[in-house]
Order: C-alpha cells, then sequence, then structure tokens
C-alpha cells in the first residue's frame, strides 16, 4: 500500500540528510501563530496528503501582512473540497533567480536491464515538467552504489546554462541519499531554488512511499500518531485492521468498493483468498454490469479460523449484500475443514448472514464439503458448495438463482453464558466449558478433536498442555456440536461492534 | 534424474538451510518440506545458534551454516520482510546458490538491490512473495500443498511444468494436471472429463511470486523448463503490471523457447495505476497492460485463455496435436 507524505513532513526526511530548505514553520489547527514565523512576505501552504497542484486549487497563498495571515490562516485550516489540512506550513517569501525540477523515482526493470533508482532533473522548474522532455535529464542510478556530487557534477554538465552546478549537484547527492535511506517511491522538490546568494535549496517538496518500507524508528514522522488515520478506511475496514492487529497470522485484507454501483444491480459480498482469487473473479465479473463485487478481501497464508471468523462477519456486515461468495485458499495453506467451522459459525452468528457459494480447495477439503453438507439445512441461509475444480466462473452462473431464495430473517447470536474456561490470548478467544454436559470417563469430542494437544482431560476435567498451543482452528467447538454433545463453545468478540 | 532446480540454478542435489526455521512458520514448513522429501540439513536464525530444531542444528549465520555444511546449496527464508534483504545477501555472500523467498511485503527498495546484487553473484532467487517451488523428483521449497501428505498425494510426475505468478494458482495449475477424471471444457465445447486415469502429470511447480521485481521470472523458468526433458508443454498463469509475459512472448518469437505454452492471462479490468493485492500486478506503462500482454502472446503463437479452467483442456489439445 502507497501513502503520501505532505510537504512539512517530507521536509523533516531532506533535513535530516542535510539537505538545504527554505526556512519555515508548522502550525497545527488549533494552535497559536508561531512567535518565530519569517519576515513578510511569507507563504501559507495548507499541508494535505497527496494533493496536487496546491497553487491553482488556492491551498499556497502569499500573505504581506499579519492580518491577511490570520484571515488566510483560518481558510486553510478549516475543512475543504480536500479535507482537513494536517496543518499550514508557512515559509519565508524568498528571492529566488531560477526555479529547477528534482525528482527520484523507481525504475522496475525489464527483462533484459537492472532495476534501479532514476534522477530526473530539468533546468525548469513548475509543474508539467515531464513533457519537457528536452530539458529532463533522466540519470538511472544503483541503489546499492548510489552516485556521489561529482557524478552528478559530470552529468549535469550537458546543461550547458546551469549556473552553482557544483551547489545544485551536493542537493541532487542529499535527495538521493534521502530517497534511499526512506525507501520512497517517490520525492520531489518542484521547485528547487538557486537563490541570489548562490546557494540552492528546496522550495516545495513531497514524497510518496510504500507502507511496508517504514522503519520502526522512523514511524512518528510518516504515520503521525495524532493524526490518527490517513488512509482513508471505512469502518468495516477500520475493524479488520484491528482484527489484524490483535491476530497478525496470515494475510487479513478487506477493501470494500468506492464506486457507484449499477442500478439494480446484484451486490456480492467476496472473501475471496489471495490476489489470483481476485484476478479470477474479476476476470469473470469485471465486464458485468448486474453484478457488483461490494468489496476486495484476501484471507490467506495460514491466518487462523478465529481470524476467518472475525473477517467474515464483517464481510457479511455490508449493507444491502444479496449474496456471499467465497472461495477457499488456492490449495491448502489453510486447513480447508478449519475455514469450513469458522463460514459456518460466520453464518450462524452474524444478524445479516448471506445466501453463500462456497467453494473449498485443499488440505482436508472432503471434511469441509462433508461438514456442509450436514449442516447447510440447519443454516438460515442457502448454501451451495463446489469442489476445487469448479472456478468462480462457473460458480457465477449460480449466483441469481441463489440470491432470489428466501432467507430466514431475525439471525440472533446469544452469547454463551457463565465464565470462560480458558482465555485464549492469541489468536483471541474465549472457551467455555459446560462439564455437566460430559459425563463420560474418556476424553469429550471436543479435547479429542485438538489438533495440537493444546486441549487436555486430567481426571474427568478439561485443562491445558502448556507447552502446547491454541491455534484457533475450531475444531474443539465443531466436534462438539457436530456430536451433540455441545460441552464446548467458543466465544470470539468482535475488537468493535460490525452490525 | 535432475530437477528443475538444475535448470534454474545449476544444482543438481539441493541441500537445503533454512533461515528462520525457529520461528512458528520456518518450523511448520521445515517439516512439510522434509516430509515431502528435501534435504534440510541446517537452519539459520541469528541469536539462536546452538539450538535444535528437529534434529537439524540451527546456525546463527549463513556463512557458519556453510562453515559446518559445505555441501549446502539452497536456501528458503521464513524471516519477516523487512529481514529478507540482508538475510538473502549473507546466504549469497555464503555461496548459496538458489534460494527462496517467500516473505510478503518486501518493500520495492530491497528487492531492487537484491535484484542488483544477485547479478554480482553466483546466486538466483524465486520471488519474493512466492509460495515457492515443487519438483516431483521430490523436493520443494516453500509452502506449496500445505501438507506433505497432501503434496504427495496431489502432485505426481509428469509432463507439465507450471509456472505463476500466484500462490494459489501455482497449487491449481500443478494439481489439476495430476488429478484422474478431472472435469473441464473439451475440445468440442462440452463439459466433463479430459482425461481418464492417465492424467497429464507435473514436471515441477516455480511460483516466481507476485511482487514488482522478481528474482527468477517467467521467462528464467520457461528457459528451465525448455532444457528440462521431462517436460513437454507449459501451463503458465500470468497477470498485468511487470514485462514478464512481454519477455516471454518474445523468447518465443525468436526461438530461445520451442515448447508450447498456454497460459491464463488475468487482470482484464485491472485499472492502471490502481494497487492490486498482488504488488507487481499495478499498471505502470502502456506495455504491462493486458491488451499488450495479449497481443504480445498471440502474435508469438502462445495459447491463451481467458477461463482457468480452461487452460487444462488447452493442455490436453497441446499434447495431443
Amino acid at each position: 500500500m502507497m501513502s503520501a507524505l505532505p510537504e512539512y513532513r517530507t521536509r523533516i526526511l531532506l533535513q535530516r540528510e542535510n539537505v538545504p530548505l527554505v526556512s519555515g514553520v508548522f502550525m497545527k489547527p488549533g494552535e497559536d501563530i508561531p512567535l518565530d514565523i519569517p519576515e513578510m512576505p511569507i507563504f501559507l501552504k495548507a499541508q494535505i496528503p497527496g494533493a496536487t497542484s496546491r497553487k491553482s486549487h488556492g491551498l499556497v497563498r502569499r500573505v504581506d501582512t499579519y492580518e491577511e495571515l490570520e484571515e488566510n490562516l483560518d481558510v486553510l485550516l478549516s475543512p475543504g473540497k480536500w479535507g482537513q489540512a494536517e496543518g499550514v506550513l508557512i515559509t519565508e517569501g524568498l528571492d529566488i533567480e531560477t526555479e529547477y525540477y528534482a525528482g527520484c523515482m523507481l525504475d522496475f526493470g525489464t527483462g533484459d536491464k537492472l532495476p534501479g533508482g532514476v534522477l530526473l532533473f530539468s533546468t525548469e522548474g513548475g509543474s508539467g515538467v515531464e513533457e519537457r522532455s528536452g530539458s529532463l535529464l533522466k540519470l538511472r542510478f544503483s541503489l546499492l552504489h548510489p552516485p556521489v556530487t561529482e557524478e552528478i557534477e559530470t552529468e549535469l554538465r550537458e546543461f550547458k546554462d546551469l549556473k552553482e552546478c557544483k551547489a545544485v549537484a551536493e542537493f541532487l547527492e542529499g535527495m538521493i541519499s534521502t530517497y534511499i535511506r526512506y525507501k520512497l517511491i517517490v520525492l520531489e522538490v518542484n521547485p528547487l531554488g538557486l537563490l541570489k546568494d548562490g546557494t540552492v535549496a528546496a522550495v516545495d517538496c513531497r514524497a510518496e512511499f510504500e507502507n511496508n518500507a517504514v522503519s520502526k524508528r522512523d514511524r512518528e514522522i510518516f504515520f503521525p500518531p495524532e493524526i490518527g488515520s490517513s488512509k482513508n478506511l471505512t469502518r468495516l475496514e477500520e475493524i479488520v485492521e484491528l482484527i489484524n492487529r490483535d491476530d497478525p497470522s496470515g494475510t487479513g485484507f478487506f477493501r470494500q468498493n468506492r464506486e457507484m454501483p449499477p442500478e439494480d444491480a446484484l451486490r456480492v459480498a467476496t472473501n475471496l483468498c489471495g490476489g489470483g482469487g481476485k484476478m479470477l473473479w474479476e476476470m469473470t465479473t469485471g465486464s458485468r454490469t448486474d453484478i457488483f463485487t461490494m468489496n476486495e478481501s484476501d484471507t490467506s497464508g495460514g491466518l487462523s479460523a478465529f481470524k476467518s471468523y472475525r473477517i467474515l462477519r464483517v464481510i457479511l456486515a455490508q449493507k444491502e449484500a444479496r449474496v456471499l461468495l467465497l472461495t477457499g485458499s488456492g490449495m491448502a495453506f489453510q486447513n480447508q475443514h478449519h475455514l469450513a467451522a469458522a463460514v459456518w459459525k460466520a453464518l450462524k452468528e452474524s444478524p445479516s448472514p448471506l445466501p453463500s457459494l462456497l467453494r473449498f480447495g485443499g488440505t482436508d477439503e472432503d471434511k469441509a464439503q462433508a461438514l456442509f453438507e450436514e449442516v447447510s439445512d440447519s443454516l438460515p441461509v442457502p448454501v451451495r458448495t463446489y469442489p476445487p475444480e469448479v472456478f468462480p466462473n462457473a460458480m457465477v452462473d449460480d449466483i441469481m438463482e441463489i440470491a432470489s431464495l428466501e432467507i430466514e430473517t431475525g439471525n440472533e447470536y446469544v452469547p454463551p453464558s457463565g465464565e470462560p474456561a480458558i482465555i485464549v490470548e492469541r489468536p483471541p478467544g474465549k472457551i467455555y466449558f459446560y462439564p455437566e454436559k460430559w459425563t463420560g470417563d474418556e476424553s469429550p469430542p471436543s479435547v479429542k478433536a485438538c489438533p495440537t494437544g493444546f486441549l487436555q482431560w486430567h481426571n474427568g476435567e478439561l485443562c491445558t498442555d502448556p507447552d502446547a498451543r491454541c491455534i484457533g482452528c475450531l475444531m474443539c467447538e465443531t466436534a462438539s456440536l457436530m456430536e451433540g454433545t455441545c460441552e464446548l463453545i467458543i466465544h470470539l468478540e468482535m475488537p468493535e461492534e460490525v452490525d | 534424474m535432475p530437477g528443475i532446480v538444475k535448470y534454474l540454478a545449476g544444482v543438481d542435489t539441493p541441500e537445503t538451510l533454512v533461515f528462520g526455521i525457529t520461528g512458528r512458520q520456518g518450523k511448520s514448513k521445515s517439516h512439510l518440506m522434509r516430509k515431502f522429501g528435501t534435504h534440510i540439513i541446517a537452519g539459520c536464525t541469528p541469536g539462536k545458534g546452538g539450538q535444535e530444531v528437529d534434529g537439524v542444528p540451527v546456525f546463527n549465520s549463513a556463512a557458519e551454516a556453510v562453515q559446518s555444511f559445505p555441501q549446502l546449496n539452497t536456501a528458503v527464508f521464513f524471516v519477516p520482510a523487512g529481514a529478507v534483504k540482508k538475510a538473502a545477501m549473507d546466504a549469497m555472500d555464503a555461496g548459496l546458490k538458489f534460494l527462496v523467498l517467500t516473505a510478503d511485503g518486501v518493500p520495492s527498495h530491497d528487492e531492487i538491490v537484491l535484484k542488483e546484487y544477485a547479478s554480482t553473484k553466483d546466486s538466483v532467487y524465486l520471488g519474493p512473495n512466492t509460495v515457492g517451488l515443487l519438483d516431483t523428483e521430490g523436493y520443494l521449497f516453500g509452502l506449496i500443498g500445505g501438507s506433505a501428505t497432501w503434496a504427495k498425494k496431489n502432485y505426481k510426475p509428469g509432463k507439465v511444468g507450471v509456472i505463476s505468478r500466484s500462490g494459489g494458482l501455482s497449487q491449481l495449475l500443478g494439481a489439476f494436471h495430476c488429478r484422474p477424471n478431472l472435469p473441464g471444457i473439451r475440445e468440442d465445447g462440452s463439459y466433463g472429463p479430459l482425461w481418464g486415469e492417465d492424467y497429464p502429470g507435473l514436471s515441477a511447480v516455480v511460483c516466481v511470486g507476485g511482487d514488482p521485481v522478481p528474482g527468477i521470472s517467467m521467462l528464467d523458468a520457461a528457459e528451465a523448463f525448455e532444457k528440462d526433458t521431462r517436460t513437454e508443454i507449459i501451463a503458465a498463469y500470468g497477470e498485468t503490471g511487470t514485462t514478464q509475459e512481454n519477455d516471454l512472448a518474445a523468447a518465443v518469437t525468436d526461438g530461445r523457447i520451442t515448447k508450447p505454452i498456454v497460459i491464463f492471462l488475468g487482470g482484464k479490468f485491472t485499472k492502471a495505476g490502481v494497487a492490486q493485492s498482488h504488488a507487481g500486478a499495478m499498471i505502470r506503462n502502456d506495455s504491462e497492460t493486458w491488451e499488450a500482454k495479449n497481443r504480445a502472446l498471440l502474435n508469438a503463437g502462445i495459447t491463451v485463455v481467458e477461463r482457468p479452467d480452461a487452460v487444462f483442456g488447452a493442455i490436453l489439445s497441446e499434447l495431443n496435436s
């Protein structure tokens, strides 16, 4: 996932690498005007990640008096069509002699060309620089052995009229160093100003980065805690983030479709495991206007059944969804019997279960199919299961029919009573045990079904093996329910109310 | 008979080191790999040297492991995404020839650095973001199959080589070529068993991973299958992003690849510039679109199918022709 870094935070990165900047101060909403603002005239720049062409959108303003400063700060710090600014950067109005452009980006390479970085430089600053290819230097560089000032200076000599070549080369070296140190995807300085005194400084800058490339020590710059989530997540997506926080096993990806559904389109909630699964579904439905995919989701890579259940509860909570389409893992990372147990539990316990098309493929796919053959009739919604060789393109043929079937309403989940016998911390879950429902001498079905030996039965009592761990597979509860003994129930709390 | 790693990395008999063997995934996947037949002779976790995992000695570094076991030539990595670059570079420095990097979420900068670093070493790597490689000669690296029992039951020796950018489809394309009486779309358009008990079978599955800078590319894998005498035909899954399919098409056109290829090309409706769950599927320029790739593949004479379940019937037709 890529995110944008606004100017004031990009400046922190450049500053750390000693890259010269025009002087400026940052002011957050609600703060007093800083005492150390530069001398007038000054520029006010609203700080909104990802906002481009800020000048033409009125997000950059020149101010010559204190009255104008107060008036414009009010406007820029109020929510506008770009949303709420993180604050305003107040920079000095410099006497710039010439404006240049500088940027760094990645070249991902091809079959016969190694990937690397690319330095872009133009003697003309301002917007639309990419189109002015005649004046644009594109210098490929190694991320492993980046160029030093002298090498950059040699390349810059092709610009006959470039002034202060060495100072510019030094600036660009610092910029490349910043780009590499913080593993940025894009770093732009536009304009890069050549000042009357012969020095250069970044007048404006911005960056883009991969969330997964941010190191722990830099998190506060990239994800300032006081700003909260800048990812523009929906409420349900926020809940999945919390599910992932509490149970990091495997992949738990969920994004809702922001597009407007075509009128009368059937809204389908999906749980497609893996990136390939998403592509298969898109290939099947991408050209259809009668089907609207409500979300993307990828639950794969060995996640616990507890987590599958929780994400399914989120998927099922999407308003106006008519059908659930789930394809189990491409093959086998996630035990399909465990997945089926999670699906069964979610359809039973969600207040808004959906008619479901379910495909299981991989380890214990037969047990997954068998489980649904036994329990389908007891569910409040119609369910159809498919073997792995039936791909989504064939499953979709049944989608209209299953959507038209009647479903029971008023599904109400009652949490288990009493105190939990065992609380599992990771993956989080509460195990309730009812000894009165099991009077046999040998281990009850729930204990026998535990694949890791975490649940034990000693002297007629449930206990746990401290050297084994609960993997959140739901096999204990499934066995207890399937055998009809019902001695063990698992309660999986959601991090927030979903329904 | 040497397996496909002979043609990918010049390794006749893989002797394997597992990075992150003391972690939960490293431990469980090592168990899977060993049970399938992979020779795992050492593990590596910095700070845990001297321990053992299921009888496998653990070392602090690849260099230490190689010192004790000079026959080591292969490494599989179950380390966090942020640690992949350093671990892989250490393994290359220690002289290991074939690396499998399973982690998802390796930063693009790290992938680019690794690619450049490997170009100066006598090493190749699969991934990142790969489920790995399975060879029916009797070894697998990574996670394919989920369990050894399942993998042994579903991947049988035969004539199809599988290349894929998706973990799930790597496994499906591999397993279904080994499934007796597999139902599918026949040449006449009807639906039913494509073959009886005499399924085509598999030489190897090579998942090149879903990231933008793969170590071993689809073309590298195809060149290996070209040399592999077991492989008569290649079944592939490609998608938008990167130039891998374009490079493969060019190699077919100029005669470097002569074995028939059937490919299911995903991403027909992928929009340019939009991030995908496979980081490598994002379209960055015109040559990376579905249309451009489809055109290049068709022009090269490669069979392109638009449904995943059409791959198997197309493979059968090619084998019968």
